[in-house]
């Protein structure tokens, strides 16, 4: 059954992924995939919408500060109410000056941040310069868009350091993308938002302000059920981006709010 | 996530040489929100009896309730304490008297007998008994539960061994499962003393 992809060709040549094209590899326009070969498409497409799970069960933030763009994220992977790895990556190294951020399905947040990345590449080689956030950022939510509600799950920060600067932007699997100085995604996100804007000034130091989103990522996995594991805190400067600390969240809690030990009997002290 | 999801739970049970020890997660969410982290899940009966109550939150304080309303009013007539055979067979009928409307716990039941023989079980939430006679599990983190148990117990275990088998069990599962943990409670009952600990366990 040929089904009717002219949805997916633009204008550039398009060139799929199997094809052997001596040009290129492939990935100077939207990928193309084989769709599957059965009677109820439509059926199975819902079905395999519900078995990714789009649940987004996870703690992202970033926001711009006097030093650049502070970059943190929790590492837990949870099925439903099963937890599936306390040690995922959720900060990925577009290239060394951006970042970006995993929220939502895992598989699609991988695949479609290193197909950025490899975008970028070609596009400073092409272009004999570094691609800026807002362009990189654009890449990736029109992309987004032309698989709009085919059930990818993608909440995603590009945050980087460019000529004009640092920058921020959100963007989701809804082909969103916005522009801004604080975000944070995920289930535990309010928690995050609740830490993360009474703290918040924008003359910190370095110091200041990874502390500020440490605390803000820890208070979210004690809160929330999907986020924990371990707080990763980047910093991203104009010299590209470092990591700063990758704190185990329950020693964390113990650090902020130390068991008091039970007096068991009065000790004879000294006047001071 | 289904209704026996909705707060989170996780309870265990172990039996030793002449003790038990019984053990339970501290946190109470709605979904994935923590709203506490020293809900009690266990609770006494009399000296040698303990119910640990997992599943929905208002029917683990409402059952509780009912059974220590009943216990009561059959130590005033016996004039003793109830045998946690018998208590088992009263917690089960009390859940079945409500088959097409239950309560949607499942509890755990610890208890030392005649002659200081620890008896543990569990039921589902309609009231069917399961005894065992090493270790008995119930929760969101069940599945968790019973591999740690499995891997874990061994017969007549003393006291303090008992204590320190339960709690590894208990907080190596409940790290596996988002809706419960943050910290752990444990009671570990010979025949001369009741042992109540709570544990530090991850709070994330």
């Amino acid at each position: 059954m040929k089904l009717d992809t002219s949805g997916f060709e633009t204008t550039m040549p398009v060139i799929g992924f199997g094809s052997n094209s001596e040009m290129l590899d492939g990935v100077s326009s939207v990928p193309s995939f084989d769709l599957p070969r059965t009677t109820d498409f439509d059926g199975f497409q819902k079905k395999s919408v519900e078995m990714v799970k789009p649940a987004k069960g996870t703690t992202t933030l970033a926001f711009i500060f006097k030093e650049g763009v502070m970059v943190a994220a929790d590492s837990r992977a949870s099925m439903g109410g099963y937890i599936s790895s306390q040690s995922v990556k959720k900060i990925i190294e577009i290239n060394p000056y951006m970042l970006g951020t995993m929220a939502g399905g895992a598989a699609d947040c991988q695949f479609w941040h290193r197909n950025l990345g490899i975008k970028c590449r070609l596009h400073e080689l092409a272009n004999k310069r570094r691609i800026s956030v807002s362009g990189a950022s654009k890449l990736l939510a029109n992309m987004l868009y032309s698989y709009r509600g085919m059930g990818l799950s993608v909440g995603t920060m590009i945050a980087g350091w460019d000529e004009t600067g640092p920058g921020l932007y959100y963007v989701d699997n809804e082909g969103g993308r916005l522009k801004g100085d604080r975000f944070s995604v995920g289930s535990g996100s309010p928690y995050a938002y609740g830490v993360l804007d009474s703290g918040y000034k924008f003359d910190m130091s370095i110091e200041e302000a990874s502390e500020l989103a440490r605390r803000s990522i820890y208070h979210a996995t004690f809160r929330d059920g999907a986020s924990g594991g371990v707080a990763s805190v980047y910093h991203v400067g104009p010299q590209g981006w470092t990591k700063l600390s990758g704190d185990d969240v329950g020693e964390l809690h113990y650090h902020y709010y130390p068991v008091a030990p039970a007096t068991a009997e009065h000790v004879m002290e000294e006047a001071a | 996530m289904s209704i026996f999801e909705y707060n989170g739970s996780a309870v265990v049970a172990m039996v030793g040489k002449n003790c038990f020890a019984i053990a339970s997660d501290r946190r109470l969410g709605v979904q994935l929100q923590t709203i506490a982290t020293d809900f009690q899940r266990i609770s006494k009966i009399h000296d040698h009896l303990f119910i640990g109550l997992s599943g929905l939150a208002t029917d683990v304080q409402t059952l509780y309730q009912r059974l220590v309303f009943r216990h009561k009013l059959y130590q005033l007539r016996e004039e003793r304490d109830m045998k946690p055979e018998t208590f088992a067979s009263l917690v089960s009928a009390i859940l079945y008297e409500k088959r097409f409307g239950p309560y949607l716990c499942q509890p755990v039941i610890a208890g030392l007998g005649d002659d200081n023989k620890p008896f543990i079980c569990t039921m589902d939430s309609i009231g069917a008994k399961e005894l065992a006679k090493d270790f008995v599990v119930s929760g969101t983190a069940s599945e968790s539960l019973y591999g740690a148990c499995e891997a874990m117990f061994k017969p007549d275990m003393e006291a303090e061994e008992l204590f320190e088998t339960i709690s590894q069990a208990l907080l190596s599962s409940v790290d596996r499962d988002c809706l419960s943990g943050w910290g752990g409670h444990v009671y570990v009952v010979t025949p001369d003393e009741i042992k109540e600990k709570i544990l530090k366990g991850r709070m994330d």
